[in-house]
């Protein structure tokens, strides 16, 4: 126990020391912490509100349409507990404000059923010339509690607005009468396209048409045999609450994908700036891990304390991620509206949380595993030597380098000297490309009309809300990856570079040098980022979302150059300034640098 | 052997800091080395011989005074002026080697020459003879890390010579190197001042500097007292023994 | 005890033996407790049959430890030689050290001068040695002999410029 605490306290005064690389650490893994939340508590937003509204409204297990004599024997077949209707539904056209929409009515009176009895948020039930509409259309239409509408030129007054568990919210449905959900301006004519769900009295329903359909609501002994019963069924048209469950969760599911790509991303992207900032700590460490060793300390220990700091700071960020992202969901979860209880924010389920901790804990672990065993395994005199890391020496490229002009030789051999650092720099600018590759696309796929999914404006300004916050946090984690490498081969080359002033070089070499040896990494990591890298991320997203991907539009060659340009400038500019601050040193100064 | 000094100092002068915080590293010095001549510049440390020497050789900028080059001014260069004044009229060594810890030696003496803008052959080739010079012709792959103090000190030697300057400044050259290497390197400077080379040396080593042609003392980032070591008691022996009482 | 030493130390004004004795102690530190007490008057007692010391008068029947020493002006020339000389090796290090001592009480010459000159010599002496050194062929006998010349100058100058700094520092402490 002592020595847990040893290890906790050293742990914790060395993370006090290096302040502002322990909050570097942290941005990093909270990045990717906080979309993982984001895209979990997204999965749990729909699901659960719509879980509630089942049972407060006794939702029905299964819902069967079609003409009533078909319906009359379900009420006692077998495996059927309770039963509501058979209610009829009419097809109408509603105008309301201006706007035109199709809806299915359906007739019920004020008694109340024992299956699926719809909660009021506002106003009453059903009364002559009284319509109750339902939330998520009436939000999508503005329409209000004593509202003036028209039913197939019938006016109606507007008495309520509530939920239900037995449809999908607008702009799904359950298509009692042939409809299509989505598809625009192409829809064969006679369809109805998307229509909302109103309640009207059964003879303002009957008023409204003549042939009208029905709809009746089941309760089975075992709520997850419905398949089973639908299949038994199967003459007859029947969603089962699972069903409606999907179709109210689809836009949230795909928020939900949206997010986790970018939670994976964003947790590549979180390993590769981890191990360039431990990578680079662990030259600091080497003395403290020669003191701790020279005091007896076991290469163990030395792993221990080492690894502590960086599972403290995973700790750190993964409850700051689930802080978070529990807070910033709700603004998220708009679509999900017409749902009981989807105002209040989304509670965070304990296995939510464990998730987004394990996944820190993963990425503090894989990022600082190797740096942190080869400190624990130098030797002690190298340590308390406080050697700096030795340059690594890759010999064809100094033969190759010799051949090119001097602010190239220079730049090559920079790269050279740190060629996990290198790698680690191509890899992650590769990732965030891949990632606005595929952006760019989804974005497309979102703005294109007619519009993915049948959804309305209100509810694609969700989605591509979402796909912004992950890529502004992408660029923005790729900015701080490429700002602390910048600096650090800047500093890293202090001495060299004065060395190689010493030696002749003018300083506009050396800062062109330090600025190349960055671009050259970042054109590859940019070019790798679009093939294969978005190529096949892409190939990924629509394999696992089985989603279409001939609607999809691969940005334009012009927009990839503009990527890849936009990373050049970003990366040279980065490195330029430090460089061209340190050029104008004396070289004296330099020279007394380690290195 | 021309009139003209190949290195020339007049008043110059680095402080830091400010009213009491004000330090004089270097405080009015005055030097003229003529061509071929190796000056000794000794003192304790702490008597700001390293900061003149980096000054002579435009490492530093100066807070007053003037420096001339082989006739060029360069105290008022700027740094680009400086890095090609460095590329071809100057060479250095430091005491601490400063060699690329991942070139060979060869690598290591070469790059003076390709910074330069000399075609990677002429440059290989010239490398080649100047370690062959300082003899390390069987280890001019070598690694510094596989060379000794002494060796890496020749590679420093041989690197400072690759553009043919016509000043060498050297800094404390043997101040890390036992008595053995140190005896390798007197060789090395006393074959370059057989050759005709300009040499000016900073140290604290005896021994070093009494191998100089004149010898300046330093005392508190100033000059007190210059003496030339040649003529005296030269080739009286037999005074260094005392055979008898 | 060097002649020329007790010569100096009354070159600033005439002293009994006694306290010769006494400022040779503090001198020479510990290094001067092996000092034997008899011999300082010995060596008293030779100067002045060489002439260059001579007894002040003084009451008659004073015992020997009493009697007040000074120099002639043979002894001040004889001293102000042995200032400006600058001969090496020296048996041990007492003689230069009591050289600067006496030098800077009593105003003979400047002590860090003196230093300086000494340094100088040894440097030449050095460089001649090292260059005999690097002519021999390495590893012979007289390359030895002269690698050991060589690092004994080294030493020596060393202590030099450790004396230089110690009396600059009196000097600007005073």
């Amino acid at each position: 126990m002592g020595r847990l605490l040893l290890i906790g306290r050293l742990a914790l005064r060395d993370l006090r020391r290096r302040r502002g690389e322990a909050v570097l650490l942290l941005l990093a893994v909270l990045a990717a912490t906080t979309t993982l939340t984001l895209g979990l508590v997204l999965r749990d937003a729909a699901a659960d509100p719509y879980r509630d509204t089942r049972a407060a409204t006794n939702g029905p297990d299964v819902v069967a349409s079609g003409p009533s004599d078909r319906l009359v024997g379900l009420a006692t077949a077998a495996g059927v507990t309770e039963h509501s209707g058979p209610f009829p539904v009419a097809k109408a056209k509603i105008q309301a404000g201006g706007r035109t929409s199709d809806v299915q009515a359906v007739g019920r009176d004020a008694d109340d059923a024992t299956v699926d009895r719809p909660e009021l948020i506002d106003g009453t039930w059903t009364r002559a010339g009284g319509v109750v509409v339902e939330a998520a259309f009436a939000g999508a239409l503005g329409l209000h509690v004593n509202d003036v509408v028209v039913l197939n030129g019938r006016s109606f007054s507007i008495a309520g607005v509530a939920v239900t568990a037995a449809a999908p919210p607008y702009p799904q449905a359950n298509c009692y009468f042939p409809c299509a959900i989505g598809g625009g301006a192409d829809v064969p004519p006679g369809l109805l396209h998307n229509p909302g769900l109103v309640w009207l009295t059964r003879a303002d329903v009957l008023g409204l048409t003549d042939s009208p359909t029905y709809v009746v609501d089941l309760k089975l002994a075992d709520p997850n045999g419905t398949e089973a019963f639908i299949a038994a069924h199967d003459h007859l048209q029947m969603k089962s609450w699972q069903e409606i469950l999907a179709d109210a969760t689809d836009v949230a599911k795909d928020s939900q994908i949206l997010l986790l790509i970018g939670a994976w991303l964003l947790g590549l992207l979180a390993v590769a700036s981890l191990s360039v900032l431990v990578g680079g700590r662990m030259a600091d460490q080497t003395r403290r891990v020669g003191l701790l060793k020279a005091a007896g300390g076991t290469p163990g220990t030395v792993t221990a304390v080492l690894l502590a700091e960086y599972v403290l700071v995973a700790l750190v960020a993964a409850a700051g991620g689930l802080a978070i992202g529990s807070v910033a969901a709700p603004s998220l979860t708009g679509a999900s509206s017409g749902l009981v209880g989807s105002a209040a924010p989304p509670p965070l389920k304990l296995s939510t949380a464990a998730a987004v901790t394990l996944v820190a804990l993963i990425v503090a672990v894989l990022a600082t595993l190797v740096p942190a065993l080869r400190a624990a395994r130098s030797s002690t005199v190298d340590a308390l030597a406080d050697a700096p890391r030795r340059p690594s020496r890759v010999g064809w490229l100094i033969r190759v380098s010799a051949r090119l002009p001097v602010p190239l030789l220079l730049a090559v051999r920079v790269a050279g000297r740190r060629p996990r650092r290198a790698v680690l720099a191509v890899v992650s600018v590769a990732v965030t490309v891949s990632g606005v590759y595929v952006a760019l696309i989804l974005d497309g796929f979102l703005t294109s009309h007619p519009p993915y999914g049948g959804y309305d404006d209100a509810q694609v300004a969700a989605l591509r809300h979402v796909l912004l916050v992950w890529t502004v946090i992408l660029l923005g984690l790729a900015a701080v990856n490429a700002v602390v490498i910048t600096w650090a081969t800047v500093l890293d080359n202090r001495h060299a570079s004065a060395l190689a002033r010493a030696l002749g070089a003018t300083p506009r070499d050396t800062t062109v040098a330090l600025a190349a040896a960055q671009v050259l990494p970042a054109l590859a990591g940019a070019v790798l980022g679009i093939f294969p890298g978005g190529y096949g991320l892409f190939a990924a997203v629509i394999g696992i979302t089985g989603g279409d991907s001939s609607r999809a539009t691969l940005p334009s060659p012009w927009q990839l150059m503009a990527v890849v340009v936009a990373t050049v400038v970003v990366v040279a500019g980065l490195t330029a300034l430090p460089a061209r601050l340190g050029a104008r040193r004396p070289v004296a100064d330099g020279l007394t640098a380690p290195g | 052997m021309s009139d003209d000094p190949v290195l020339r100092a007049r008043g110059l002068r680095k402080e830091y800091g400010r009213d009491e915080g004000l330090v004089r590293a270097v405080d009015g010095v005055d030097l003229d080395v003529a061509a071929g001549e190796t000056v000794a510049v000794m003192g304790p440390s702490g008597c700001g011989k390293s900061t003149l020497l980096h000054l002579l050789g435009g490492l530093d900028r100066a807070t007053g005074g003037q420096v001339w080059l082989t006739g060029r001014r360069i105290d008022n260069l700027g740094e680009r002026g400086l890095a090609r004044l460095r590329r071809s009229a100057v060479g250095f060594v430091f005491q601490s080697f400063h060699l690329m810890e991942e070139l060979t030696a060869v690598e290591n003496v070469e790059l003076s020459g390709l910074l330069a803008g000399r075609s990677p052959r002429a440059a290989r080739r010239r490398a080649e003879e100047l370690l062959d010079r300082v003899g390390l012709a069987d280890r001019t792959r070598f690694l510094p890390s596989a060379l000794s103090g002494g060796q890496r000190q020749r590679v420093a030697v041989a690197r400072a010579l690759a553009n043919e300057p016509a000043l060498v400044l050297a800094d404390e050259p043997t101040g890390n190197l036992d008595s053995a290497a140190t005896l390798d390197v007197l060789q090395l400077f006393d074959s370059l001042h057989e050759a005709g080379q300009t040499l000016v040396i900073v140290t604290h080593d005896a021994r070093i500097a009494a191998t100089a042609d004149r010898l300046i003392s330093m005392r508190d980032g100033a000059f007190v007292d210059e003496t030339r070591l040649t003529g005296g008691t030269t080739g009286e022996l037999g005074a260094l023994l005392r055979l008898e009482d | 005890m060097q002649q020329e030493v007790v010569l100096a130390l009354l070159a600033k004004e005439p002293s009994h033996g006694y306290q010769l004795r006494a400022r040779l102690r503090d001198a020479l530190g510990p290094l001067g407790d092996g000092m034997n007490a008899g011999q300082i008057y010995v060596t008293l007692t030779r100067l002045e049959k060489a002439g260059l010391l001579a007894v002040e008068p003084s009451a008659a029947g004073e015992r020997a430890d009493r009697k007040v020493y000074a120099l002639t002006a043979d002894g001040q020339q004889r001293v102000a030689e042995w200032v400006a000389e600058t001969g090496w090796p020296k048996p041990d290090l007492a003689e230069f050290h009591l050289k600067l001592i006496a030098a800077a009480s009593a105003g003979l010459a400047d002590p860090i001068a003196i230093v300086d000159t000494q340094r100088r010599e040894l440097l030449r002496r050095l460089r001649d040695a090292q260059r005999a050194a690097m002519a021999e062929p390495a590893g012979s006998d007289a390359a030895l002999l002269l690698e050991g010349i060589v690092l004994r100058l080294q030493a020596d100058i060393r202590w030099l410029e450790a004396c230089e700094k110690n009396w600059i520092r009196r000097r600007s402490a005073s």
